[in-house]
C-alpha cells in the first residue's frame, strides 16, 4: 500500500504539471491531395458551417471536406495548440478584432494566418465592420454574419402582461412593473453563466457612450478616456437600477443561461437581453407557434439616441500553411458569395455580414436590419479591447455587483487597470 | 543443527528475491513513466520561466518574474485560500462521514448490502455529470429549494450557487456527497479486516462500545485512514471539474481554485507561462503537503501496531 501511496502522490504531482504542459501535443490527421480540405468551427456555428460545406461540395464534386466542431473554450485552446504545432486545419473559425484568445488581433501577428487582402471580395466588406476584419491594414478573415444584441421577447407573454415594446428608459421600467404585477419577470437573466453578465451593459453602452462619443475607442487607446469616467458608469448604474426595480429573474447569479432561455421560451419571462443567435435556440425550446420579436434596449428617454450593438460574428480565416492553399482560397471566396453567406446566416439565426437583396430576414430581426441600414450600430465593445482580461474583469465585476460586493466605480476601475496591461 | 541454518538461508534468499525481482519487473513501466510523464512534465515546467503566450513561436526567458507576479497577484492568493479551504473541509467532512457510514453498513442491519451499493453509487458517476445535475438542483427554482418549500422549510431556501458566501460551501457539499461513499468503501475494507474475536475478547473483558472503537477499531483502521486522508487531500487540492461546471469560479471569484485559475490563464488570458508557474506551485504544494501528511500518518500507523 505504501508504494501505491507514493506512486499516487508522485503521479498526481506530475499530472498537475502536465495539465498545462501536455497541451503542446496536437493531433495531426492530415492528408495531402488536391481535393481534401480540413475545416474547424465552434459548436455554436455548426449548423451554418455544415450548410455552406454542403453547398460547396455540390458546386465542386469530388471535393472531400473534413469538419470538426467543439465548444468555444475548447475550440480556442485546441486551435492555438494546433497552430503552434503546425497541425491546424486549412480553414478555421476565428473571431473578429481582439479580446479573446481566438481573435485575429491575437492570431495574426504570429504569422499563422494567411493574408486575404488580395481577394476580390475585400472591397465589399461594410465599413462598419471592416476595422475588426483587419490587423495592421491587412485583411485576415471573411466575416459571414452580422450579430446583434437586443431584447428578444415572447409576444404572447408581452400581451399577457398588457405591455408594449418600450422605446424609452421610462417605458422599460414600466414594462418591468407591468410584468411584476402579473407574476412574471420582464427580463430573464442568467448571470451564473459568465458571458451572459456582459449583455445588458453591451446593450446600454452604445447609447450611453457611443451615441455622443463615436471615437471613444480611439480615445481609450490613446489613454485620453477611461471606463470609469465615461457613459459606462451610467450603463452600470442603470443595470443595477433594473435589478433593484425587479426587472430580472429572481437570483440572477444562481440562474444559468440555459435556465434563462427556458424562462423566456415558456413565457415566464417577457424578454431577455441576448445575442440574436439565441433566437434559434429559443424557437427550438418553445411550444410550436410561439412568436418572438426583438427591440433595442433603450437607455435614455429620447428614442432617437438609442443605438444597438451589432458586429461581425462568425468569420473564417485561412491557415498560412494550408496543405492545399488553392482549394482553401476557393472555399474562402465561396464563403464571400451571397449564396453562402445567406445559407450561413439563415442556419445560425443572424444577418449576412454583406447586406444583400436575396436575403429574407427573419421578421424578428427587422430592428437590427433597420439599425444596420441607418448606421446606428456599434461593434461589440470587447472586439476593440487590447486583451482578454478586460472582458474577464467585466464578467467578474458584474457578478460582484449583483452580489453586492462591489460598486460600478470599483468594477470600472478594475477594468481600466486591466486595459492598461499589454 | 541443519534446521535453523537452512531456515536462515531460506529467509535470506526470500529477502534477496523480495528485493531484486520487483525492480526488474518494474523497468518497462518505469521507462514508460519516465518518457511519457516525467520528461514531458520537466520540459513543460520550463515554460514557467518564459513569457510564452501559448501561441507565438517566439518566447523570452523572464527568470522568476512569473513566480514574483504570483505572490503579488490577489487572484492567485484568493485561489490559494479557496483551494486550502476546500481541501481541508473535504478531507475532514468526507472522511468523518465515510467512517460513520462504514461503521453503519458494517453492522448487521438487514439492508446493509443495498445501502452499500446506494452509498457508493455517486462515486462511480463522472464528476462532470453529477456537477451538472447539482447545478440544476441548486438553482433558485431548482429541486433542492422546491423540496425545502414543500416540507415547510421555505425559510431555508437559498441561492445556493449564486451567493458568494454560500457557493464555496455548496461546492464542498456536492464533493462530499459524491465521494463520501468512496471513503466508506475503503474504511469498510479496513473494518472487515479486523478480527471479530479481538473485539469479542475486549467485550468479555468489559470494554464498552466506545472503548472498543477507540482502542481497537480506530488503531487497526490506521492504514485505511492513511489512504483515505491522502486521496481526499490530493483530490481537494487539485479540484477542477466540479467547480468549473457548477460555478466556473464565480460568482465574482468566490470559488476560484488554483486549477480553475490555471486554466483561465493558459486558455483564456494567453498567459501560458504564468499558468505553468501556477501549476508548478500547485504541484509543489501537493507534493509537500501529501508527503508530510504521509510521514505523519505512517508514524501513527507504526505506533498503533
Amino acid at each position: 500500500m505504501s508504494t501505491i501511496n507514493r506512486i499516487t502522490a508522485a503521479g498526481v504531482a506530475a499530472a498537475v504539471t502536465l495539465t498545462a504542459a501536455a497541451c503542446s501535443s496536437g493531433t495531426g490527421a492530415s492528408s495531402g491531395g488536391g481535393k481534401a480540405l480540413r475545416v474547424a468551427a465552434v459548436a455554436t456555428d455548426r449548423a451554418g458551417t455544415e450548410a455552406v460545406i454542403k453547398a460547396f461540395k455540390q458546386d465542386n464534386p469530388g471535393v472531400e471536406i473534413t469538419a470538426s466542431y467543439s465548444d468555444t473554450d475548447q475550440y480556442q485552446g485546441t486551435l492555438r495548440t494546433q497552430l503552434s504545432s503546425g497541425t491546424a486545419p486549412d480553414v478555421f473559425f476565428a473571431w473578429p478584432g481582439n479580446g479573446n484568445p481566438g481573435a485575429i488581433q491575437v492570431l495574426a501577428p504570429t504569422g499563422y494566418l494567411a493574408d486575404l487582402s488580395g481577394r476580390s471580395w475585400t472591397s465589399q466588406v461594410p465599413a462598419g465592420i471592416k476595422p475588426v476584419t483587419q490587423v495592421g491594414g491587412k485583411t485576415y478573415i471573411i466575416p459571414l454574419t452580422f450579430v446583434g444584441i437586443g431584447a428578444l421577447y415572447n409576444k404572447k407573454a408581452l400581451d399577457e402582461v398588457g405591455g408594449k415594446t418600450p422605446t424609452t428608459w421610462t417605458e422599460t421600467l414600466a414594462l418591468c412593473d407591468a410584468a411584476k404585477a402579473k407574476g412574471k419577470v420582464a427580463f430573464a437573466l442568467g448571470n451564473q453563466t459568465d458571458w451572459v453578465t456582459q449583455l445588458v451593459d453591451y446593450a446600454l453602452v452604445p447609447t450611453t457612450v457611443y451615441a455622443a462619443d463615436k471615437d471613444f475607442d480611439q480615445r481609450m487607446q490613446s489613454g485620453a478616456a477611461t471606463f470609469a469616467g465615461s457613459g459606462w458608469k451610467t450603463a452600470m448604474d442603470k443595470y443595477l437600477e433594473m435589478d433593484k426595480r425587479g426587472c430580472f429573474s429572481k437570483d440572477p447569479l444562481g440562474t444559468s443561461f440555459e435556465t434563462s432561455v427556458a424562462q423566456l421560451a415558456e413565457g415566464k419571462a417577457v424578454a431577455a437581453v441576448q445575442v440574436t443567435s439565441t433566437l434559434n435556440q429559443l424557437k427550438s425550446q418553445a411550444e410550436q407557434g410561439t412568436e418572438f420579436g426583438m427591440f433595442p434596449l433603450p437607455a435614455t428617454d429620447d428614442a432617437a439616441e438609442t443605438r444597438m450593438p451589432g458586429a461581425a460574428g462568425g468569420a473564417f480565416a485561412m491557415n498560412a500553411k494550408a496543405k492545399n492553399p488553392d482549394l482553401a482560397s476557393k472555399f474562402i471566396d465561396f464563403l464571400a458569395t451571397p449564396k453562402a453567406m445567406n445559407l450561413y446566416a439563415q442556419a445560425t439565426g443572424n444577418l449576412p455580414s454583406f447586406p444583400n437583396d436575396q436575403y429574407k430576414a427573419e421578421p424578428a430581426l427587422q430592428p437590427l436590419v433597420d439599425f444596420q441600414k441607418a448606421g446606428k450600430t456599434v461593434p461589440f465593445m470587447d472586439q476593440l479591447w487590447p486583451n482578454p482580461k478586460v472582458q474577464q474583469a467585466h464578467f467578474t465585476g458584474v457578478q460582484n455587483l449583483f452580489a453586492g460586493k462591489a460598486d460600478p466605480a470599483e468594477v470600472l476601475k478594475e477594468m481600466d487597470e486591466t486595459y492598461q496591461q499589454k | 543443527m541443519s534446521g535453523p541454518h537452512a531456515e536462515e538461508v531460506t529467509a535470506r534468499v526470500k529477502a534477496h528475491r523480495h528485493r531484486r525481482v520487483p525492480v526488474w519487473f518494474a523497468f518497462p513501466a518505469l521507462a514508460l513513466y519516465v518518457f511519457v510523464v516525467l520528461v514531458p512534465s520537466a520540459q513543460g515546467a520550463t515554460f514557467a520561466f518564459t513569457d510564452w503566450d501559448g501561441l507565438n513561436p517566439a518566447k523570452h526567458f523572464v527568470g522568476l518574474a512569473n513566480f514574483r507576479e504570483l505572490w503579488s497577484d490577489p487572484a492567485a492568493r484568493g485561489a490559494l485560500r479557496q483551494t486550502l479551504i476546500i481541501a481541508v473541509a473535504v478531507t475532514v467532512v468526507q472522511n468523518a462521514l465515510g467512517l460513520a457510514l462504514a461503521l453503519g453498513v458494517n453492522s448487521l442491519v438487514r439492508s446493509r448490502f443495498v445501502l452499500r451499493v446506494l452509498l457508493f453509487a455517486p462515486a462511480v458517476m463522472t464528476p462532470v455529470v453529477t456537477a451538472a445535475l447539482w447545478k440544476y438542483m441548486l438553482a433558485p427554482e431548482g429541486a433542492v429549494n422546491g423540496l425545502l418549500g414543500s416540507v415547510g422549510l421555505g425559510s431555508w431556501r437559498q441561492n445556493w450557487l449564486g451567493e458568494p458566501d454560500l457557493a464555496l460551501g455548496s461546492v464542498i457539499g456536492v464533493i462530499v456527497w459524491q465521494f463520501a461513499g468512496y471513503s466508506m468503501v475503503i474504511f469498510l475494507a479496513g473494518l472487515q479486516g479486523i478480527p471479530a474475536d479481538v473485539q469479542e475478547a475486549a467485550a468479555v473483558d468489559g470494554a464498552g462500545a466506545w472503548q472498543r472503537f477507540r482502542r481497537i477499531v480506530l488503531p487497526l483502521l490506521a492504514p485505511a485512514m492513511t489512504i483515505n486522508l491522502m486521496l481526499s487531500v490530493i483530490g481537494g487540492l487539485k479540484l477542477f471539474d466540479q467547480v468549473w461546471v457548477m460555478t466556473a469560479g464565480g460568482p465574482g471569484d468566490s470559488t476560484e481554485t488554483l486549477s480553475t485559475l490555471m486554466y483561465k490563464n493558459a486558455f483564456q488570458f494567453n498567459e501560458y507561462g504564468y499558468s505553468v508557474a501556477l501549476a508548478i506551485v500547485l504541484a509543489v504544494f501537493v507534493a509537500v503537503l501529501s508527503s508530510g501528511q504521509y510521514a505523519l500518518l505512517r508514524r501513527q500507523e507504526r505506533a498503533a501496531r
